[in-house]
Formats: structure tokens, C-alpha cells, sequence
């Protein structure tokens, strides 16, 4: 049974309209992340299934009540901040016994609860301090804290690592997966960094302008994405795209110079249908398959691996993974790709399957 | 500034004649009018004064008139900065965040601001008119009786009060309701979450964050309340029965009337000492020295 249903929801301020027929179903238990560029809605979405703000139409059901016209307070949801949204005024400790202060619970089981999570995320030094006496990822810990507290049916995090430095974010990053692994609740995570959605996530949700673009598995909009948005959107570097002609023996003709096989496609393309292809970087250097050369710009060199930036004959441009050689400045190189690897779209960017 | 200028800041030339120069001004002026009130100056008599030492204080404590001037000064400010405060807060609160005639409403609080107290004070002496003003007739609506606002020795040192805070609850309102624009909205939001209730958000998480402004507006209003001085002049000049003679007042009236310069300046003397307590008092406690706690 889904314990967060969002059905067709929508929202616009004056004539922006910033959530689109959104609906997301989400599991008992399950971490979906909320995923898209900045300004898509993320936020609004999140504050519309936490009673923030109101929405135009649609239902949002948790668990098997229909809270759509319900206050914040009585939703039973714990909400991370983007902005931390700390009390100022009040101690670390304080801010963690809050929710509890406001259900009415006793001094003693409080003070347990708060010492617990204290304990969980390692801020038992810093009970008596201030807000403003924490650094950046201090503030993270108590926000989290004051939702874990809680033990609420539902958990959102609004971007709750954006403000934070590369280390402290992957440390705190796996610090959340724990937890989600430990205690086995849902939560809803909204992000635009799509390393945190890939490594956090059951199920992701793609949203552009107020749309949802595709819903699924990290792997699954990795490997099969609905349309070119999400295709460039999961996967860094992004994925590359090339012009296409579909040619009298049903093979793609990238801009003259190789035939890509897609014949394997269920759909059947008619002659000279302009396509797009999109193949990742990653699936660019294999042993053997059809040939592309590269002139190459600049060459990232990662360690383990290396990303190649040039251009085609054609002149569109190119990033390739290259894992054995390091190529410079001005050379050409012969980049191999399994045609089973192109993805397919037409010229909406829709997928062709 | 002074903390990173050091003895080498050439900037020190600038600001250290204009610290000097003030720093002595001030002292000299407050020994020259401690020196006068240690003598028996008095127009009256010109030229005959001499040094009573501090028999102009101790005729303050043993002054009747004086002691109750002093009293009304406590009464008037206490009234007025609480009544403010609580009136201001109230309506920032009731107004909330946005509304559609902000920027009016904004700006018809100005007005009783910039009017000058000449003209609130004869505006609301038209108003308490026994006879033709309008408060009085409003009262006559709901069939309340004729009230003798500035006329009954009871009633005109709460009018005075009404006039001073119809012209700066409007002040205590802007300036409250520029700390609650500039205030985060998160944490209103993060409490309504973790399940407070309107009531419950404005109390444990609002207010303390709007209570240095409070505070910093609930200082001011005090200092110039006890400083108050025009509205009661042109209002009721102290009177009726001498019922609205605060501090401040009697000193005038002592300089001006009796010109008994020395017992005046004394008398001005405690208002400043008076004043400086009270406000140390409510300064450490509004901002107390642990920080925000
Ligand atoms: N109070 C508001 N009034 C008008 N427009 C708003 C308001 N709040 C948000 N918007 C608009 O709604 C859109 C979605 O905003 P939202 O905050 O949900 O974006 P987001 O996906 O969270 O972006 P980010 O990743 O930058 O946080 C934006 O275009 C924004 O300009
Ligand atoms: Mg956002």
C-alpha cells in the first residue's frame, strides 16, 4: 500500500504555473527523490505535501488519510529545511524537544528521546548552544534531529546538503542512508544534485517546469529514459546527442559519417526521418562496434579514468570516456560504440522505443 | 573603528579632536549645572546667591509637588511605553506578513509621526472639547456620559496619554513590522510542522525573534516619555490641580515661573539620574549579558 499518494496536483502563482498535474505514488518505507533543475517546483511540491502552502486542485493522501485540507500540524509529517530553519532563540536541545513540547510530552521521556538522537548524530557537545553557534553542518545534524526526534509517518528533506562542502556532503550523505536503512521510514528527498538522487534513491521522480518528466528506478532512468530531458539530466557527463537520418535500410546516418543499426527498435522508422541519438560517454570506448573520430579540445584526467571533449567531422561536440590513453590537444581518435547502446528520439526528444 | 585604530592610524587625527571636543563639552556642561545646583541661584534675587551645598535635594525629597511630578512621570511613561508596545504588536500581528494595502496603510502611519506636537496636541484638545469635540459625541452613541476629558483633575493626564499614543503606537508599528519582514519565515513554518498552532508559533518562536527590536523600540518610547514635554504644554500645562505636572514639567515651571534656577537644574539633575537608572534596569534586562537566552 502507497503511504504518500500526490494525485494530480496543481499549483500556479498568478500565472506561473508551478506544479503541473503532478501525481507520485510513494511505498511504505521507500526514499524517493524528487529530482530537477532549479526553480521545477521541487520545493512547492514538498511544502504542498507538508500543508505549507495550499494547492489549486488535486489530493494528497498519507497513509489512508486524505490531508489535502489538513493544517501542517496535524499531517504528522517531520520536514528538513532547505534553509536548516533552526529556532534562533532557542538551544540545540530546545529545538530538538520542540515537536515533542508541542505533542504535549512529558519532561522525561523528552529529555530520553532528544539524549538518543543527540546520541545518533553525535551532537551530544553541542546541546547547549545556539543556532548560531554551529557551523554549517552542525545546524544539518540538529535539523535532522528535530525531525528524527519525532518518528513521524512521513519524512522530507528539502535539499538538506546543498549548502554544505564536497567531504561533509558525501559524509552526511551516507549518514542519511544509514539512517533510512536503519529505521525504515519513508521519506521524500528533494535534490538537484543527481549524485545524491542516484545513490540515495528507490524510486526517482524527474521534474521539469512543474511536470514530472519520468518516474522509476535509479537504474532504470539511467538505462531507459522516457525522453532526452531525463537522458541528459541523470548521468554526468551528460550524454551526448547527435543528429540523425534514418536511411532506405531502416539505419540511423549520423551526420555522413557512420551507420548506427537500430533496426532492433520496435518502432519502424520511415525513410529519412530526422533522429536524434543519444550515447553516454562511458559507452564510447569499447573494442570494437561503429567508429567515430574525434578531434580532441581537452582531455579531464580523473585518476581511474579520463573524459575526452572534442568534436566530430560534423562539428558537434562529443565527450568520450577513455580509460586507456590520455589524448591531447589536437589529435584524432577513433571512439567505438555498441549500437544497442544509442538511445533513440525524435525531434520532440521524446524516446523511440 | 577605535578598536582597529591604533596609535599609528593616521584616521585618529579626524575622529579624536571631535571625541575630545564633545567628551569636554559634555563634562564641563554637566559639572557647570551640578556647580549651579549646589548654590541657591535665583532670578529673583540676582547677584546675591551663595553655596548651600545639597539643601536643593534634600528640598526636592521633602516636596510634596515634586514627589507626586515624579510619580506621574513613572505613571505616564510606564502606561505609555507598555500600551504602545502591546498596541503596535498587536496590530503588526493582526496586519501579518502581506496584505494588499500595505504600502498605504504604510503610509498613512507617517502622518501622526511627522505631525508636529503643536498640532497633535491642539488637534486632540479640539477632539476632548467637553462640549463641540468628538470624542465626547462618539461616547454620546453608545450613550456613555460626558466625560470632561482635559477639565477633571482624574481623567486629563489619561487623555494626554491617549494623544501620545495615537501619535506613536504608529511609530512602534513600522518599526515592528520591518523586524518581522527582515524576521526568517522557515522557523514559522518548521513549528507549524513539528506541530505548534497558530497561537503557539507566535509565542515560542515569533516573539523571541522579534524581541531585540522590541525591546531596542520599548527603550525609546521610555526615553521619550519621560522626556514628554510638548504635549502636556499644549494640552493641559500641567493642570488641571497641577493633576498632569510630570518631572519634566515641574522643572519648567520651577525655571520659568519661580525662576528659581538652581532648585530647577536640581531637579533636572534627578529626572537624569531617575531616567539613567530605570533604563540601565531595563536595558540589562531586555538584553541580558549571557546573549539571547
Ligand atoms: N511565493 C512565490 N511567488 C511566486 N512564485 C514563486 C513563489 N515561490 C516559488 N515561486 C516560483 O515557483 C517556481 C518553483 O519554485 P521552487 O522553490 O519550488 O523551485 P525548486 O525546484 O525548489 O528550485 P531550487 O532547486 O532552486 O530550490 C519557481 O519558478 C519560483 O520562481
Ligand atoms: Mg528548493
Amino acid at each position: 500500500m502507497a503511504q504518500l499518494s500526490i494525485r494530480s496536483v496543481s499549483k500556479s502563482y498568478g500565472a506561473v504555473q508551478v506544479l503541473d498535474d503532478v501525481s507520485v505514488e510513494v511505498e511504505e518505507g521507500s526514499f524517493v527523490v524528487l529530482l530537477g533543475p532549479s526553480g521545477c517546483g521541487k520545493s512547492t511540491l514538498l511544502h504542498a505535501i507538508a500543508g505549507l502552502n495550499p494547492i489549486d486542485s488535486g489530493t494528497i493522501v498519507i497513509g489512508d488519510r486524505n490531508v489535502t485540507k489538513l493544517p501542517a500540524r496535524d499531517r504528522d509529517v517531520a520536514m528538513v529545511f532547505q534553509s536548516y530553519a533552526l529556532y534562533p532563540t532557542m538551544t540545540v536541545a530546545q529545538n530538538i524537544a520542540f515537536p515533542l513540547k508541542m505533542r504535549g510530552l512529558d519532561r522525561r521521556t523528552s529529555d530520553e528521546k532528544v539524549a538518543g538522537v543527540a546520541r545518533l548524530l553525535q551532537i551530544e557537545p553541542l546541546m547547549s548552544r545556539l543556532p548560531r553557534e554551529l557551523s554549517g553542518g552542525q545546524r544539518q545534524r540538529v535539523a535532522i534531529g528535530r525531525a528524527l526526534v519525532r518518528d513521524p509517518r512521513l519524512f522530507l528533506f528539502d535539499e538538506p546538503l546543498s549548502n554544505l562542502d564536497a567531504a561533509l556532503r558525501t559524509e552526511l550523505r551516507a549518514e542519511i542512508k544509514r539512517l533510512h536503512q536503519s529505521i525504515r521510514r519513508t521519506m521524500v528527498y528533494v535534490t538537484h544534485d543527481q549524485t545524491e538522487a542516484l545513490t540515495l534513491a528507490d524510486k526517482i521522480v524527474v521534474l521539469k517546469a512543474g511536470k514530472i518528466e519520468q518516474t522509476g528506478t535509479p537504474l532504470s532512468l539511467y538505462d531507459d529514459p522516457d525522453n532526452a530531458f531525463v537522458a541528459g539530466f541523470i548521468g554526468t557527463p551528460r550524454m551526448n546527442f547527435l543528429k540523425a537520418t534514418v536511411a532506405d535500410d531502416g539505419k540511423a546516418l549520423l551526420a555522413g559519417e557512420a551507420r548506427v543499426d537500430i533496426t532492433h527498435l520496435a518502432t519502424r522508422l520511415e525513410n529519412g526521418r530526422a533522429v536524434t541519438l543519444g550515447i553516454r560517454p562511458e559507452h564510447l570506448d569499447e573494442k570494437d562496434g561503429v567508429t567515430l573520430s574525434l578531434s580532441v579540445d581537452v582531455t579531464e584526467h580523473l585518476g581511474s579514468t579520463s573524459y575526452v571533449h572534442g568534436a566530430l567531422a560534423s562539428g558537434e561536440s562529443v565527450v568520450a570516456e577513455r580509460r586507456e590513453d590520455q589524448p591531447g590537444f589536437g589529435e584524432t581518435i577513433t571512439l567505438r560504440f555498441q549500437s544497442t547502446r544509442a538511445r533513440v528520439f525524435d525531434g520532440e526528444g521524446s524516446r523511440i522505443r | 573603528m577605535s578598536t582597529v585604530a591604533t596609535a599609528s592610524d593616521p584616521t585618529r587625527h579626524f575622529f579624536q579632536p571631535v571625541i575630545v571636543c564633545l567628551t569636554v563639552a559634555s563634562v564641563a556642561l554637566t559639572l557647570f549645572v551640578i556647580w549651579i545646583s549646589l548654590h541657591d541661584l535665583s532670578l529673583m534675587r540676582a547677584g546675591r546667591e551663595k553655596f548651600i551645598g545639597l539643601d536643593n535635594y534634600l528640598r526636592f525629597l521633602g516636596d510634596p509637588r515634586a514627589m507626586a511630578a515624579l510619580w506621574r512621570t513613572v505613571l505616564f511613561t510606564t502606561l505609555a511605553t507598555v500600551i504602545e508596545i502591546a498596541l503596535g504588536l498587536a496590530v503588526v500581528l493582526f496586519l501579518d506578513r502581506d496584505f494588499a494595502m500595505k504600502r498605504l496603510v504604510r503610509t498613512l502611519l507617517l502622518v501622526p509621526i511627522i505631525m508636529t506636537p503643536v498640532v497633535v496636541g491642539l488637534t486632540w484638545r479640539f477632539l476632548f472639547d467637553p462640549a463641540t469635540g468628538m470624542a465626547n459625541y462618539l461616547l454620546s452613541l453608545v450613550g456613555i456620559a460626558q466625560v470632561d476629558w482635559l477639565g477633571s483633575p482624574r481623567i486629563a493626564l489619561f487623555a494626554v496619554l491617549i494623544a501620545d499614543i495615537w501619535q506613536w503606537t504608529p511609530f512602534v508599528i513600522l518599526l515592528v513590522m520591518a523586524a518581522l519582514e527582515s524576521a526568517p519565515t522557515d522557523p514559522l513554518n518548521a513549528a507549524r510542522v513539528d506541530g505548534a498552532r497558530e497561537w503557539q508559533v507566535t509565542w515560542y518562536v515569533l516573539l523571541p525573534m522579534l524581541r531585540r527590536a522590541l525591546a531596542i523600540v520599548a527603550l525609546i518610547r521610555a526615553i521619550d516619555s519621560i522626556k514628554a514635554f510638548d504635549l502636556f504644554y499644549i494640552m493641559t500645562r500641567g493642570g488641571p490641580a497641577l493633576s498632569t505636572e510630570t518631572l519634566n514639567y515641574y522643572g519648567y515651571i520651577v525655571a520659568f515661573t519661580n525662576f528659581d534656577i538652581s532648585y530647577s537644574l536640581a531637579v533636572a539633575i534627578i529626572l537624569t539620574i531617575f531616567t539613567n537608572v530605570a533604563l540601565l534596569t531595563m536595558y540589562s534586562v531586555l538584553f541580558p549579558k549571557t546573549g539571547d537566552r
